[in-house]
This record gives C-alpha cells, sequence and structure tokens, in this order.
C-alpha cells in the first residue's frame, strides 16, 4: 500500500491537536472533536482492519482519561474505523456534500455508539445528548473535517 | 495446485478478520474489570499521553498564577485606595489638631465650624461655614485657621453664614509688621487661577524697607479683625510709588482653598484685640512653616532678627532730585 504523507502528517497533527487542545489546555467541547475527524479522514485511506485499529488505538487513548467507561470510546471509535473504510466502497467522493455528510455522520455515529456501549453511569438523557448536543458537535467536527480535507488534500482519493 | 481465491477478496476477509478481531478486543478492554482498565489507563497517561498531562499541569499553574495575579493586583490597588485616604485622613487630623490647639488658646469666643464650597463659578472667594446667628455669629466676625486670617464673615443666617476669602476683591485688612513698625493695608491680586491670587502690603511709608520674610500679623486697626493674626510673609517689592509708599508682595500664611475647618468669632469673641500670643504659642512641628514662625516669636531671641529685617532707608538724595532734597 502506497503511504501518503500527507494524509499521515495531517492525521498525526489532528491528533497532537486533539489532545493539546482537549486534555493541555483543557478545553472540552470548545474544541472539536479532532481524534474522529483524524480518524474519519484516514479511514478514506486505509483497509477495513487498519481503520479498525487505528480506531481502536484512537479509542484507548481517549479511553486513557475515563474513569467510569473506559473500552466505550475503543467500541466507538473500531466501529467508525471500520465503517469509515467501506465508505470508499459505496460513495465515490467526488460530491461537495460529501465531505460535510461523512465527517457529520461519522462524528454523530462514533457518538451514538459512545453513547450505547457508556455505562448508566456515565451517559445522560438520548435525547439530549445524541439528539441535541451530539448534531451540534457532528457539525462542528464536519466544518473542521471539511477545512482540513480540503486544505491539505486528505480525505479526497477514492 | 490448491485454489486461493481472488487477492482482493483475501486481503477483503483479512481485513475483515482483523476488524472483527479489534472490535472484539474493544469490547474486551470494554468489559474487563476495572482495576485493569484503570492499569491500561495509567499505562497510556503516563507514556504515550504523558506530554499532554505535563501541558495540562502546566496551563493550570499558569492559570492558577494569572488569577492569583489578579486577585493579588486587586488586593494592591485596594491597598493604594486605603493608603490614599490614609493620607488624606492624616492631613485632615494634622489639620484639625492644630485647628484644637488654636482653639483652645482662643478660648470660648472662637468657635470651630465646616466650611463647604458651592464650586460654582462666581463663588470661588465665598464660602459657608455652618454657624450661624443661633451661634453667636455676627456679620463681619473674622474668619481664622491655624496657619492665620482665611476671611471674615459678610452674612449670617439662623444656622449657617456666608463669609469671604482673602482672595475676595473686597477684602481689606489693616496690617502691620509682627513688631508692630511698620502698618499698612493688605488686599488681594487675582491672578488668572486660584494658586495665582497673591496677597498686597501697601500703604507702607517710602523709607520703610521690609525685608523678605517679615512676618505680617493683622493691626487691630479699624475693629474688624484682633490684633496679632499672621496674614503673610513679605516675599518682594511690588512698587515704590512716587517715592512717598512702598508695596510689597506677600506669601499668605492660610490657603483659603485648603481651609475645610475654620475658627469662628462669636459673641465676646470680638472682644478679644490681640490674638498674637495665641498664634505664636503655635509650636507644632508643621505649625507655619512657611512663615518662618521665628518671625512671629514675640520672644527676646528674634527682636533682634525682626529689627534686622525691617530697617529705614537712610536719607540720602537721589540722582533724579532736582534740588528739592530729599523727603
Amino acid at each position: 500500500m502506497r503511504i501518503d504523507w500527507k494524509v499521515w502528517g495531517t492525521v498525526t497533527f489532528l491528533v497532537l491537536l486533539h489532545f493539546g487542545l482537549h486534555t493541555g489546555f483543557g478545553l472540552g467541547a470548545v474544541a472539536p472533536d479532532l481524534l474522529s475527524v483524524a480518524l474519519l479522514v484516514v479511514a478514506r485511506e486505509v483497509g477495513t482492519g487498519t481503520g479498525a485499529g487505528i480506531g481502536f488505538g484512537f479509542g484507548l487513548l481517549e479511553d486513557a482519561f475515563s474513569a467510569l467507561a473506559f473500552g466505550a470510546n475503543a467500541v466507538a471509535m473500531t466501529v467508525v474505523g471500520a465503517l469509515g473504510t467501506r465508505t470508499r466502497d459505496l460513495f465515490v467522493g467526488d460530491s461537495i456534500y460529501f465531505l460535510p455528510s461523512y465527517f457529520f455522520a461519522g462524528k454523530w455515529l462514533k457518538d451514538l455508539v459512545y453513547w450505547m456501549a457508556a455505562g448508566d453511569a456515565v451517559r445522560g438523557p438520548f435525547v439530549q445528548e445524541i439528539l441535541v448536543e451530539s448534531p451540534v458537535a457532528a457539525v462542528y467536527a464536519a466544518v473542521v473535517g471539511t477545512v482540513v480535507a480540503t486544505v491539505t488534500g486528505a480525505g479526497w482519493r477514492t | 495446485m490448491a485454489f486461493n481465491g481472488d487477492p482482493t477478496e483475501r486481503a477483503e476477509r483479512r481485513h475483515l478478520i482483523l476488524a472483527s478481531a479489534f472490535f472484539v478486543l474493544s469490547l474486551v478492554a470494554l468489559s474487563i474489570p476495572s482495576p485493569a482498565q484503570q492499569q491500561i489507563a495509567t499505562v497510556l497517561r503516563l507514556t504515550v499521553l504523558h506530554p499532554f498531562v505535563v501541558m495540562q499541569r502546566s496551563v493550570n499553574g499558569a492559570r492558577l498564577r494569572a488569577v492569583e495575579n489578579a486577585q493579588l493586583r486587586a488586593q494592591l490597588d485596594t491597598l493604594v485606595a486605603l493608603m490614599s485616604n490614609t493620607g488624606s485622613l492624616a492631613e485632615e487630623n494634622r489639620r484639625l489638631r492644630g485647628l484644637m490647639q488654636l482653639g483652645g488658646r482662643l478660648g470660648a469666643s472662637y468657635r470651630s465650624a465646616s466650611v463647604t464650597r458651592s464650586g460654582t463659578p462666581g463663588s470661588e472667594s465665598v464660602f459657608v461655614i455652618d454657624l450661624g446667628a443661633r451661634d453667636g455669629v455676627r456679620p463681619g466676625a473674622p474668619v481664622l485657621m491655624r496657619d492665620g486670617l482665611v476671611g471674615k464673615v459678610i452674612d449670617v443666617r439662623r444656622s449657617e453664614s456666608s463669609a469671604m476669602d482673602w482672595t475676595h476683591p473686597d477684602f481689606r485688612a489693616s496690617a502691620m509688621t509682627a513688631e508692630g513698625a511698620a502698618y499698612g493695608i493688605v488686599e488681594p491680586d487675582r491672578g488668572s487661577f486660584r494658586e495665582e491670587d497673591r496677597l498686597l502690603l501697601n500703604g507702607i511709608a517710602f523709607f520703610t524697607e521690609l525685608d523678605p520674610g517679615t512676618a505680617v500679623v493683622t493691626s487691630g486697626r479699624g475693629g474688624v479683625f484682633p490684633r496679632g493674626v499672621p496674614i503673610g510673609t513679605i516675599v518682594e517689592l511690588n512698587e515704590a510709588d512716587a517715592r512717598w509708599r512702598r508695596s510689597y508682595w506677600l506669601r499668605p500664611a492660610a490657603e483659603p482653598a485648603s481651609a475645610l475647618h475654620v475658627l469662628v468669632a462669636v459673641e465676646g469673641g470680638f472682644a478679644r484685640t490681640d490674638l498674637g500670643r495665641a498664634f505664636s504659642d503655635d509650636s507644632g512641628p508643621e505649625s507655619r512653616a512657611p512663615l518662618g514662625s521665628d518671625t512671629t516669636d514675640p520672644g527676646p531671641d528674634n527682636e533682634q532678627s525682626a529689627a534686622e529685617r525691617m530697617r529705614p532707608v537712610p536719607l540720602a538724595p537721589t540722582s533724579d532730585s532736582t534740588g528739592g532734597g530729599a523727603l
């Protein structure tokens, strides 16, 4: 498999920036979910198993700060990573609406799976978390992901 | 030869197996006991995520320092404000203490009053005191402060009175040097602004020359002001008019703008005709320092210096005299 350094550089940068903003600066929801964006970007470049493995790794890193729902992010991002790789077979990706929809759906799906995997002690009401907060966060991630993909060119290859 | 199938299909199958394995792993991570989960989390936090944890500590420390800095700055501002108020209170205390000392020497014939200035244009030389007719204040009553003469009462109402200070154009005071050797009239000379207002000692005999620093007090003539109240000190000669009189600029003893509390003569206070001793006994460290207390002290030590300051001008013909001789 040919290694696209632009994609991997972008993904590495997004991961570092994600933990820098969320963990280092403690910005929380103010900063977008760049880890999901990075996973969705790289998922367009790798196979299903690799995508799932990367998602699993990203999820474990995210779970390292979770005391009550350890593993929930790993499950969610493994699923998203695996399904993200399948979109290459389903969508060509040359539409201007594809990337925003892709990032939106990926982020929202990740939140949905996380909500299902997390225990009752952690998750909030479904309507509030999945139907209100998650779409807003997904729009945020879609905007940032589209900008990143457009600027770097990563994620366009079909 | 065994049939291995399409390579793409094989790769696809391999990826699916791999993905399934990771999915199962993630489920394992989700379901393993909490201590094992936390062990994994700790390892991740201490290795891969350690730089971000350190970064978080630094950022939190910086935030804490910023908050502490803001709190310290607020405390500093409060202290500065407190110190400023304390400074003005100390100054007011000093004035009141001096006024009380003077009031004690003057006795019950003088009462202390608070000064209020309207601050409106045109009323700069007039102020209101919180003593009136019911307190025994009469029109023309002298208004004093620790440093000397401030002015006099011009209008009396029941519980308050209006007074003019020495910057008022109508202010006049019969004055003399502290030793009583030269007499004249003190009048104001308005400057462009309040701080430029000066006093002029007028009507001094031409052949009497006063040295700078000579104390000038009220003479008691005319019955308006009691004798011996400091008015100011000689600064310099203003003019020697037509060779028959001299006038001198005075440095005022009392600054009306700084008068917040004053002493006002009430019934009986007018009878006292000589207050020189009351003022000359004021021996506080700040007492009329600008005046030079030695000039107002009638003690024997100062008589010589006062005499030196005021010396007669020798009679001698001047170059512009035209045979008429000196006066």
